[in-house]
């Protein structure tokens, strides 16, 4: 029953990322001159060797590492990787790609070069600056949103993710309904 | 009677799930050699069980491909179907149903041992005296032949091996039971249960009762199960036997005995009858693997296929002496189709209780059992609706839908968001006529057999239930002091389609006469003396509670009473 709601939550959020994920691509495709026209969208089931390190460098901007591994540590990148190669239908895979190419030009437009090559710091300044537009107005990147919530999943559901930086049982043993915050701080991964 | 005397079994059962699984138990035990034929393939726990698959092992994070959903387009809506979880739900490209143009009928199967006991939501809650006097109070379907008393030793005898959680409550609509130790509320359930039972006095919130172990007795351990880990895996399948299945408590009941003969991958498709004895004789059916045509025979049938199936195999059980199906001499085989529908949906968030959390993860949530038309009226419509839901903290996923990056964003996930709460309704469905299962004429599965046509739609009572249900839901969580409060719209929901609450039920009903019914008191066909039917098709109405456990309780009284009969010699 708990599981009803939790799946029908995550379900949900899916559900928008979905629709948003539509909208988004057909606003791509009926208009390629905002991509400048001089870029083919790659249909290769792989993403490149450029993409992936702009999915590394926005995953790592997105959750650093710390005192705990960030998403680079919990191998966030290779499960995009093969959710793109093994999981991901041609629809999806356009819109990463249109999605990635955008951030990219929008990066090099402001920061005069490409994501990746950017020091951390001007990483984090100029994606919190984007991710602070992109949730304050609606329909602002909505392929950012869907990226960043990948990336979060990924984290938070890896190894160190669920059982490192936040807390995780294999095998609770035992259900207790209310205890103090203070004995368990963590939030629970699942 | 001299075929019989020669037959192959004492006793087949058609069906391995939730009844079937009671059947097989309790006629084994009475010393019947009994042979459970299951449709669907073995399960092996060791290979299909994914209970120990740690959240990094899942693959692509546990999301639905789009090719699992086109091959599983309705079964992978259902919240117990995950990657990890898709062996036990059936291809619905491989089994296929039709609907009347424009309605819609979502249904929800495993062909596997043990049917859907594996994947159930193991919500328990029996059926009170007001449920089995509704359809005669209100004049909807036929009057029950039974009442509470009849069946109340029965539920004590099935929860008492089967193993269910629950609190003493003492309240008529929903009879207390023999439970092992409820589950503990959360802070935030403790506080939303003192503000609306003193904002409504006749409501009352209660611990989920569930069929999960929280302290096994010597029967069940010597069955090799034992107490809930707290995984809320479930729905994977259960290797520690914690909750109630076929496969975790009645099959391996039944086999120690030395009397079951368990025949996976044989799709039965009609049951032979013999219309000078006026007794079933068996079964003919076909391997769907081999597609080799099969027939066994037995002394007594039990039919415990699931609702809609029964209905089929009946349906399609036809001869010159019974044109219409078998033991339908009443015209009411597959007719009276009913579910609970999912409705009400209301959630917010509950102030207070920021230094508590809990411990383990609850394979379970609240109650909060029927009210209107009970203890508070109902305007423009009868029967009623029970509240399942949860307050728990929101989790990291919270994080992923806000502003924020780097170490704050790490920071603010790291820690428990929100008391959340959540309710959900299940509204009954009133017993109609029109609401069926039919055979289609011509097209078939690919083992030969009509695939069927599931036509039902929610009716006045049914919408008016949900909108009330989409009222006081929402209200409830206001009253009670939640925020944030959203939910279904009282003016425009219509609930969730039928089938949805994966509670078919009806489509054989027992009452008190043989032109009105198809079965008697005891889950006896009126027609035919030897065939008993103790599936969710015998319903007479459908309350709005949980049904398995009341499948579970009929089931175990037919076996009683069939054994007898036999003992007898009557059948």
């Amino acid at each position: 029953m708990t599981n009803f709601f939790m799946t029908d939550r995550r379900d949900a959020i899916k559900a928008l990322l979905a629709i948003s994920a539509a909208g988004a691509l057909s606003a791509c495709l009926e208009g390629p001159a905002d991509s400048g026209g001089s870029t083919t969208v790659s249909s290769a089931p792989t993403l490149s060797a450029s993409e992936m390190a702009l999915v590394s460098a926005l995953a790592q901007t997105i959750i650093p590492k710390t005192e705990t591994a960030g998403a680079i540590e919990a191998v966030v990148p290779a499960t995009i990787q093969s959710l793109f190669t093994e999981w991901a239908d041609d629809n999806y895979r356009t819109y990463w790609r249109a999605g990635l190419d955008k951030l990219e030009k929008h990066f090099v437009r402001s920061g005069g070069q490409p994501f990746a090559k950017m020091t951390a710091s001007q990483q984090s300044n100029l994606l919190g600056k984007y991710d602070t537009q992109a949730f304050a107005e609606n329909g602002f990147d909505d392929f950012y949103k869907s990226l960043k919530s990948t990336v979060a999943t990924a984290y938070y559901m890896s190894e160190p993710g669920a059982s490192e930086e936040l807390a995780y049982e294999s095998v609770p043993g035992e259900w207790r309904g209310c205890v103090p915050l203070s004995e368990f701080p963590k939030t629970w991964a699942t | 009677m001299g075929n019989l005397d020669m037959a192959d079994f004492d006793v087949i059962v058609i069906g391995s799930g939730m009844s079937g699984g009671w059947v097989a138990k309790e006629m084994c035990e009475k010393g019947f050699k009994v042979c459970v034929i299951e449709r669907g393939r073995e399960i092996v726990p060791e290979k299909d069980y994914t209970d120990f698959e740690e959240t990094w092992e899942h693959e692509h994070l546990n999301w639905k491909s789009e090719q699992t959903k086109s091959e599983y387009p309705i079964q992978s809506e259902v919240y117990a179907f995950h990657n990890y979880t898709k062996q036990f739900w059936v291809k619905d490209n491989e089994h296929p149903y039709e609907v009347p143009d424009g309605q819609r009928y979502r249904w929800r199967r495993g062909h596997h041992t043990g049917g859907r006991s594996i994947m159930w939501g193991r919500q328990t809650y029996r059926f009170s005296e007001i449920d089995f006097e509704a359809n005669k109070k209100d004049g909807h379907g036929v009057d029950w032949p039974v009442r509470y008393a009849d069946i109340k030793p029965w539920y004590d005898y099935v929860e008492r091996f089967a193993g269910i959680s629950g609190s003493m409550e003492g309240l008529d609509i929903v009879p207390d039971g023999v439970f092992q130790p409820p589950h503990d509320l959360t802070c935030a359930e403790l506080d939303l249960k003192k503000r609306i039972e003193e904002k409504f006095p006749g409501r009352k919130l209660i611990p989920g009762r569930v069929a999960n172990l929280t302290q096994p007795t010597e029967e069940q351990i010597a069955l090799g199960r034992s107490v809930c880990q707290a995984r809320n895996h479930c729905f994977r399948g259960c290797s520690y036997g914690a909750y109630f299945s076929s496969n975790s408590a009645t099959l391996p009941a039944a086999k120690r005995t030395g009397n079951l003969t368990m025949i996976h991958d044989l799709a039965v498709h009609e049951l032979d009858y013999d219309p000078e004895t006026k007794r079933v004789t068996g079964i003919k059916g076909v391997n769907t693997k081999t597609n080799e045509g099969v027939s066994i025979t037995a002394r007594t049938v039990f039919l415990n296929a699931s609702t809609i199936p029964t209905a089929m195999i009946l349906l399609n059980s036809k001869s010159d002496a019974m044109p219409n199906g078998l033991a339908n001499s009443s015209g009411q085989v597959g007719r009276n189709l009913m579910d609970h529908i999912i409705c009400g949906r209301a959630s917010g968030r509950l102030p207070g209780n920021e230094d508590k959390y809990y411990y383990g993860r609850r394979p379970n949530g609240i109650y909060i059992p029927r009210f209107r038309n009970h203890t508070e009226e109902g305007e423009g419509f009868v029967r009623g609706f029970g509240f399942q839901g949860w307050g728990m903290r929101e989790n990291w996923q919270r994080g992923s839908g806000k502003a924020g990056i780097g170490e704050d964003f790490k920071a603010r996930n790291r820690v428990p968001g929100a008391w959340s709460i959540g309710l959900v309704g299940f509204a009954e469905i009133l017993p109609n006529f029109d609401n069926h299962v039919r055979l289609h004429q011509t097209k078939t599965d690919k083992w030969g057999f009509p695939i069927p046509i599931l036509d039902a739609k929610h009716g006045p009572n049914e919408i008016a239930l949900v909108r009330q249900a989409a009222k006081d839901g929402q209200d409830m969580l206001r009253q009670a002091g939640c925020v944030d409060v959203t939910g279904a719209d009282p003016e425009t929901d219509i609930g969730s389609p039928p089938g949805d609450g994966i509670h078919e039920m009806g489509t054989a009903r027992m009452g008190r006469d043989a032109k009105t019914s198809v079965l008697n008191k005891f889950n006896q066909s009126w027609d035919v003396p030897n065939l008993f039917i103790s599936d969710g098709s015998f319903m007479t109405s459908g309350g709005c509670q949980n049904p398995s456990i009341t499948y579970m309780a009929f089931s175990a009284r037919a076996a009683d009473h069939a054994a007898k009969l036999m003992k007898a010699g009557e059948i």
